[in-house]
């Protein structure tokens, strides 16, 4: 029986960076690399953005799923604070200008 | 390895003999992750982002030597378990537990890439150099899974 999840709404979300204009975004953007277990990464995403279960299992499932998943769109200085927390728990974490 | 208890103080698990032997072997490994495996961006070539990286070599590089730190200090502790009839008992604070993790999920990437970074249902193909990962990388997914459940974080049957 097909299982319905109510998933957030992540585009939404993270349009909460600089919108401003005057300052570029920058994409917080997690890969998968298959050896980390689906409940550690579950849980680093808690830890490192302070989300509840449900938004963490959606990000955790599309890296999983997806080979990649957007985390955040932020500020340079927010955005390199995130991938140097990711990486402190060695998940593959990048970020990128937001083109 | 199984938890016994967990309260406001901490988590206390329980260990075999063997079990303990295998984890302290185990961490003595830390760290096994290359320090360039970290890249800030998937790309990076203008200045600004050629010492972005270095920074954040640096500040991995310095958090890589406190944890070898305290690796080294809880592998020197004598009273870090305490014998009981049927094992050993360590007791973790919460802090101690997410340190744990850290240090685990590095030797256990790190004997994963040495293992050649073989994709799920790939048997790794050890050699006399790297024969050492394939057994890190059970123990340390072991006891991460067991931390992670003294945590509540369980998997779900809808992730599969």
């Amino acid at each position: 029986m097909a299982e319905t999840i109510t998933l957030p709404d992540v585009e939404r979300e993270e349009q909460t960076g600089s919108k401003s204009g005057l300052e570029p975004a920058w994409l917080v953007i997690c890969w998968n690399d298959p050896v980390n277990l689906m409940t550690y990464v579950t849980h680093v995403f808690q830890v490192v953005f302070g989300w509840n279960r449900q938004k963490a299992e959606f990000h955790m499932l599309q890296v999983h799923r997806q080979g990649k998943s957007l985390l955040a769109r932020t500020t340079l200085e927010q955005a390199e604070h995130y991938v140097h927390q990711l990486q402190k728990y060695t998940l593959h974490a990048t970020m990128e200008r937001e083109s | 390895m199984k938890l016994i208890r967990s309260d406001a103080r901490g988590f206390v698990f329980h260990f075999s003999k063997r079990e303990k032997q295998l984890l302290l072997q185990t961490l003595q490994l830390y760290p096994l992750v290359p320090a360039a495996h970290h890249r800030l961006a998937r790309s990076a070539e203008s200045p600004e982002e050629l010492e972005r990286q270095r920074l954040l070599e640096e500040a991995l590089a310095e958090h890589r030597r406190e944890n070898r730190r305290q690796v080294q200090a809880f592998l020197e502790e004598p009273r870090r378990f305490v014998e009981v009839e049927s094992g050993f008992q360590l007791a973790l604070s919460a802090p101690q537990v997410e340190w744990l993790l850290q240090v685990l999920n590095d030797i256990r990437v790190g004997s994963w890439l040495a293992l050649g970074e073989p994709e799920p249902g790939e048997e790794p193909q050890p050699d006399r150099h790297n024969a050492h990962c394939l057994l890190a990388l059970e123990v340390c997914g072991l006891v991460e899974s067991v931390l992670l459940a003294a945590l509540g974080v369980q998997e779900s049957p809808r992730w599969r």
